[in-house]
């Protein structure tokens, strides 16, 4: 199965893509996308649809992701 | 006393005269410096009811313990009045050298009182003041009048100015500094502009005293060194503040078309990698280790210099995807020296006027180069300009035709880049806001996404709308002291008190500055009491068509969203019951007395009817 994950801001610095596909054997959930992607340990909120996902919230074939840091803004 | 100078230089513009002044310890340790100082000054000796642009105001320029020590990010000003645009309290944070040069020449605190009869500019050397003719620079955008006071005085002197559009008393102009600068959105540029004052200009040579120079000396280099790899690892200055943007379009909080969209698909055009890619420059403030200050060209070829709320309110809610054209529209609020969020929020409006039939014109979104001219009208206050330079909502209530409706503001100030349809707690944010709708007093959008449940309405984004207006007013706004190494590094808050106590010899703990943001946070909310007498509730609401399902998204991931009247009103309960403030958002006698107010509530109680104390939440009814 495919995953579309999109990385805003540092996270698309550090790890050098915005936006791309990820294949799993199967479902993950949110935080084993999060450790593949190479998140791991860094606060981050990651959404569906513009809502939250817990870490054990699991995905489906061809959802996407957004990832983001918790930033403040301007 | 050990931190502060303990001492104010009150200058009298109309007489062509100055004094020393001092404070006391308990001042200074009750209000800290910064918002602090500036909020107690002013509500001291301002009459309720003066003209925020008349000779009577008086326009403070105010640091505080630890401004301008070699500490990160430690190079803030606070400049304060009463505000033309909001008609209470107001005041900016801007990175300047006049955050160190003032503090070298001897002063926490300086008080602008009266108004020149003819343009001038004010220089301070140490103890030593002198009036200035300024009729040559008057007329001048902010990049030349900087320039020239530079060449005069030098590129490290402290120096504040305005633009055309503070000349002209445009309600939203600002002050500014070091060319990319900018600060006081409610209009502390048109007071400055008021008083026939140009510029300030300071230039200092004292040491600042210290509790403890030599721990604060090795501490700051450690800790500069420190943040600085800190974001170097987290490569959070790549992208900046403009990082932003990409994720409240993501998320549907992004103002597009005066807020009547919240995504939009050009909106990557003026992303964060789009803005990182284009720039040509990197500035920022004094003792800054993250540089956030992105310069790109603009359409004609000038250095703009950008962040996420400029791009957000001069992009995507113009409906402007062309981010040369975006960048234009920045520099020339710059040079005029007027607010970037309250140019484009009134823009908007008047956009949005004109299509809702309210108001005659020709000007639509998309259309940049009309942007542009009326960017310049509205900051020489030539047709139409000089109606949209009283801002949006006062603007609607002249235009009238219902429009104040969609005059995206709370309290008279424009909001900041963030559409707040679906997002409750940030819309309480803003609305509670005592100086109008600014970001800088709260933002919980990813706390609410992540740890809350999005469109809730649940005590807890009350509580942590207070938290961060406690720890903003005390710390951040009253220090003063950039937020960026905090919120966006995560570098530790019990910093914060460590350096206090470094500076003051003080023993404060974390609790202690919060304490001190909660009687901030009731002296700002009792200044807009006292100046608006008959103030209710309704004050602390968001904009209205948030409440409006006709203005609900009507695709993507929030389509049909609103914010619902009768739960913001219970959440707007629970924060009012956690303040201690009476159903009508007046802080009571028992909560201003148990944070040392009681002169204050006796004040206050002479124009405004203040409650003894609060009735219990659930029998108060709305």
């Amino acid at each position: 199965m495919k995953v579309r994950v999109r990385l805003i801001g540092q996270f698309s610095e550090r790890l050098g893509f915005a936006e791309k596909d990820l294949e799993f054997p199967s479902a993950p959930t949110a935080a084993e996308l999060t450790a593949r992607v190479g998140l791991k340990g860094l606060e981050h909120v990651i959404t569906r649809e513009g809502l939250p996902l817990a870490c054990e919230d699991r995905l489906k074939d061809k959802d996407r992701v957004v990832i983001a840091p918790i930033f403040s803004g301007g | 006393m050990k931190g502060w100078t303990g001492n104010i230089l009150r200058i009298d513009l109309t007489k062509k005269t100055h004094r020393k002044e001092q404070f006391t310890e308990e001042f200074a340790r009750k209000w800290i410096g910064g918002r602090g100082f500036a909020l107690k000054l002013l509500w001291d000796e301002l009459k309720p009811g003066i003209d925020p642009l008349g000779p009577e105001n008086k326009l403070l320029v105010v640091l505080g313990p630890i401004a301008g020590v070699p500490m990160p990010n430690s190079g803030k000003t606070i400049v304060a009045a009463k505000s033309p645009l909001t008609g209470t309290y107001a005041d900016g944070n801007i990175g300047s050298h006049i955050t160190i040069q003032l503090r070298k020449a001897g002063y926490d605190i300086m008080i602008l009182e009266g108004r020149s009869a003819k343009p001038e500019y004010v220089l301070v050397e140490d103890d030593k003041v002198t009036f200035h003719p300024a009729e040559d620079l008057w007329g001048k955008g902010t990049f030349d009048t900087q320039k020239v006071l530079e060449d005069k005085y030098g590129r490290t002197a402290g120096i504040l100015s305005i633009g055309q559009a503070g000349e002209n008393k445009v309600l939203f102009a600002v002050v500014r500094s070091m060319e990319g600068r900018a600060g006081g959105r409610p209009g502390i540029g048109a007071v400055m502009g008021s008083k026939n004052l140009k510029a300030i200009v300071v230039k200092g040579t004292k040491e600042i005293p210290m509790a403890d120079p030599k721990e604060m000396k090795a501490r700051g280099v450690g800790d500069l060194k420190k943040v600085g790899d800190m974001d170097k690892k987290s490569k959070w200055s790549v992208q900046g503040t403009n990082a932003v943007l990409s994720w409240c379009n993501e998320m549907a909080a992004l103002p597009v078309r005066n807020h009547r969209l919240s995504q939009h698909p050009e909106a990557w055009k003026l992303d964060g990698q789009r803005t990182s890619s284009a720039r040509v420059a990197t500035y920022g403030c004094p003792n800054c280790t993250m540089r956030c200050g992105i310069a790109i060209k603009d359409k004609e070829g000038h250095e703009s210099e950008i962040d996420y709320e400029n791009v957000g309110m001069l992009g995507p809610n113009l409906e402007i995807f062309d981010l040369k054209q975006m960048a234009s529209l920045n520099y020339m609020c710059d040079d005029f020296g007027m607010d970037t969020i309250s140019t484009g929020g009134t823009l908007s409006w008047y956009a949005d006027a004109i299509d809702q039939g309210a108001a005659v014109g020709d000007f639509k979104f998309g259309d940049a180069e009309a942007a542009k001219v009326l960017t310049r009208k509205i900051a020489l206050r030539e047709g139409v300009g000089d109606l949209l330079a009283d801002g949006s909502l006062k603007a609607s209530r002249k235009v009238g035709h219902h429009s104040e409706a969609y005059a995206i503001q709370c309290k008279g100030l424009e909001l900041s880049a963030y559409n707040c349809k679906y997002v409750p707690g940030q819309a309480l944010a803003f609305g509670t806001s005592a100086i109008g709708a600014h970001h800088k007093e709260a933002w919980i959008i990813t706390y609410e996404l992540k740890f809350s449940e999005r469109g809730g309405y649940g005590r807890d984004k009350a509580q942590k709308v207070v938290d961060l207006q406690r720890i903003r007013s005390s710390i951040f706004e009253s220090l003063p002291i950039c937020r960026f190494p905090w919120i966006e590094l995560g570098w530790d808050l019990k910093n914060y008190p460590e350096y206090y106590n470094i500076a003051t010899g003080a023993n404060w703990t974390l609790d202690d500055f919060l304490r001190t943001g909660d009687r901030i946070y009731a002296l700002l909310k009792a200044f807009w009491c006292r100046e608006h007498p008959d103030t209710d509730r309704t004050q602390d609401y968001p904009p209205r068509v948030y409440f409006d399902p006709r203005i609900a998204d009507k695709e993507g991931i929030i389509a049909g969203k609103h914010l619902e009247l009768d739960k913001y009103d219970e959440l707007l309960s629970h924060y009012y019951d956690i303040r201690g403030w009476d159903k009508r958002g007046v802080p009571t006698r028992k909560t201003m007395v148990s944070l040392g107010l009681e002169k204050e509530a006796d004040q206050l109680a002479k124009v405004c009817k203040v409650s003894e104390d609060c009735v219990p939440i659930g029998n108060r009814g709305v």
